[in-house]
């Protein structure tokens, strides 16, 4: 991999060629603290020192709601007008939301190709931007600190430097619009790297151990923790939304008052509202609360691994950090693994 | 194929629902091209009120005899009865006063006038009628009617949000005012249909639209309760639109 540095100083003039590759997306303070993905058009918008945004990268490319066609009655349907060639470059993003997008990807592109969202997201630039965790961060223990792929530049803050990576023939492209920015690395860059790296390592202080998780959620799949936490739960579907895996949806039309044409579109659904499994005859397969927090757990910590030989959370924290109820989902791994079950 | 025969109506309540309806400014004509609009006493002057209709939507609260049987009397004309707004949908406002002594706040209301007229506990629709479908909201989302109008006209009942406004709220990216702030904000126990429009300016849901569906006011309670907030201030924010919940039962439970 093609390694290198970028001066602090030359941001600014980086993030004015980054405008020739796309619309540039980077995080913005939104409210007193909250941060979110948002266009930018310079580096005074940014906000570099972000712990987390309030929603990952999805809503890009799985929108919260989104127009799958148009349909009449006489004509049958059409993909809405869009703009097509429109590209992106998301700048900022840290590595357990790279994680989150490569969970995406793998899943979007399963036996059922998922168009809408490789419409998007084959438009879109990642640079990347390494992080401080905070005491919600449990990233390092999944092990989604770290980022070696799904990036076409990661910037790693190295005092007045960033070691730039570089990860595609893209990212290339954007280091040589503007080459004369970057620098080779040195001995004093390489060592302030290393140096970072223990450091950084040292900041995680919220750990979930994953070996052997998905066996201990079957063991004590009836365990009171699910009540309790069923009954703090209000179903407010803040988590599934907030995720950066959470990838269901809900498929309706919207007619117009012709009542003979009208759109398809899909929403973010989430498995812990009541009519999530309902179905046709009336019958709920998750009726109860405690039974859907459970069913979205499994999903992500014994379902997903099952399948795809991992677990589909990646330690944001964003689960915790939006749950108006505080549901904290390190607390309940915590407490399957050290109470006995009757 | 003929036009739906329509009638639109208010018992005791702001009119607001109506309102929306005559908002609906770039579908007006849409609207009246489709239905066979036949009483519509805010917008339309000449009205046939005994005729036979598809549909009626009802908007208002029953809060007086003649409340009830303009609701029994519509309800006997009409295939679809359609409750639009909170207080044909959940008692709204109105029913604030039902914890009181229904004579003594009208006395204190309209002094001795008040002889000249009954009152009775306020209450939604459902209490006396069948309501083939709800449309809440204080006042109701021009969108959301149009949706069932549409709907309506294709032969089939609308789809509506059975989720909560913090996940309209998510969806827009808004700042959490519970969770960032700390205010007294009812968006995960409300349903939602608004997209989020008060929080999206900055101020906490206050539950105009009703509760969502399995509604964990409970936990919402405890919630507000370790944010600092008193009994009193949940209570009174709980019951301004849904009085019909009792929170005090729901916390002995």
């Amino acid at each position: 991999m093609k390694i290198i540095t970028l001066p602090k100083e030359n941001l600014t003039e980086f993030i004015g060629y980054l405008h020739a590759f796309g619309e540039i997306h980077a995080p913005t303070k939104r409210g007193d603290k909250s941060v979110v993905f948002a266009p930018v058009s310079d580096l005074s918008e940014i906000e570099l020192n972000y712990t987390r945004t309030i929603l990952p990268l999805k809503k890009y490319f799985f929108k919260p709601v989104d127009v799958m066609f148009n349909f009449y009655a006489d004509k049958g349907y059409e993909a809405p007008t869009e703009e097509a060639d429109k590209k992106y470059v998301i700048f900022g993003v840290h590595p357990c939301d790279i994680h989150g997008l490569k969970i995406l990807d793998l899943v979007s592109n399963g036996r059922y190709v998922d168009t809408y969202y490789f419409a998007g997201r084959n438009k879109a630039a990642i640079i990347g931007l390494d992080c401080i965790p905070d005491d919600l961060c449990f990233c390092r223990s999944i092990g989604t600190d770290f980022v070696d792929a799904g990036f076409d530049l990661f910037l790693s803050d190295i005092d007045n430097s960033y070691l730039v990576r570089v990860g595609t023939s893209l990212g290339d492209d954007m280091v040589k619009a503007a080459d004369t920015l970057f620098h080779e690395v040195n001995k004093e860059d390489r060592e302030a790297y290393k140096r970072k790296s223990i450091e950084r390592r040292k900041s995680f202080r919220t750990e979930i151990q994953l070996q052997d998780l998905p066996e201990i959620i079957d063991l004590e799949y009836e365990n009171e923790v699910w009540h309790e936490v069923g009954e703090k739960c209000l179903s407010c579907g803040t988590c599934s939304m907030v995720c950066p895996t959470c990838y269901c949806y809900a498929v309706f039309d919207e007619l117009n008052l012709d009542a003979s044409s009208g759109q398809r579109k899909r929403r973010w659904d989430s498995c812990l509202f009541k009519d999530y499994a309902l179905v046709a005859g009336g019958h709920n397969f998750r009726a109860e609360r405690s039974s859907r927090v459970k069913n979205r757990f499994f999903h992500k910590q014994r379902g997903f691994v099952t399948q795809y030989g991992r677990p589909s959370c990646v330690g944001c924290g964003r689960c915790k950090a939006y749950c108006p109820a505080g549901i904290d989902i390190v607390e309940i791994v915590n407490k399957l693994r050290s109470q006995t079950r009757v | 194929m003929s036009k739906p025969k329509v009638g639109i109506y208010g018992l005791t309540g702001c009119a607001g629902d109506q309102l929306v309806i005559l908002n609906c400014e770039d579908e007006l004509l849409n609207i009246v091209g489709a239905l066979d609009i036949k009483s519509f006493s805010m917008a339309v002057s000449e009205s046939d009120d005994d005729c036979l209709l598809d549909i009626v939507f009802v908007e208002g609260t029953v809060v007086q005899p003649r409340d009830e049987e303009m609701l029994q009397n519509l309800r006997e004309r009409a295939k679809l009865l359609i409750a639009i707004g909170t207080c044909a949908v959940w008692g709204g406002l109105p029913a604030m006063k039902n914890e009181f002594s229904q004579e003594e706040i009208k006395k204190k209301v309209y002094g001795p006038a008040g002889d000249i007229f009954k009152t009775t506990a306020p209450q939604p629709l459902s209490s006396f009628v069948k309501v083939d479908l709800s449309i809440s909201g204080c006042p109701i989302e021009k969108e959301q009617l149009l949706q069932a109008v549409a709907s309506l006209l294709h032969g089939d009942l609308p789809r509506l949000p059975g989720y909560a406004v913090c996940t309209e709220c998510k969806m827009s990216e808004y700042t959490c005012l519970l969770v960032e702030k700390g205010q007294l904000c009812l968006g995960p126990i409300t349903v939602a249909g608004c997209k989020a429009r008060c929080p999206g300016y900055g101020q906490p849901c206050i539950g105009c639209r009703g509760p969502v569906e399995e509604a964990n006011v409970s936990s919402e309670i405890e919630v507000l309760k370790e944010k600092g907030f008193t009994w009193v201030d949940i209570q009174n924010r709980l019951r301004t639109f849904v009085a019909s919940i009792d929170p005090l039962q729901i916390e002995s439970v």
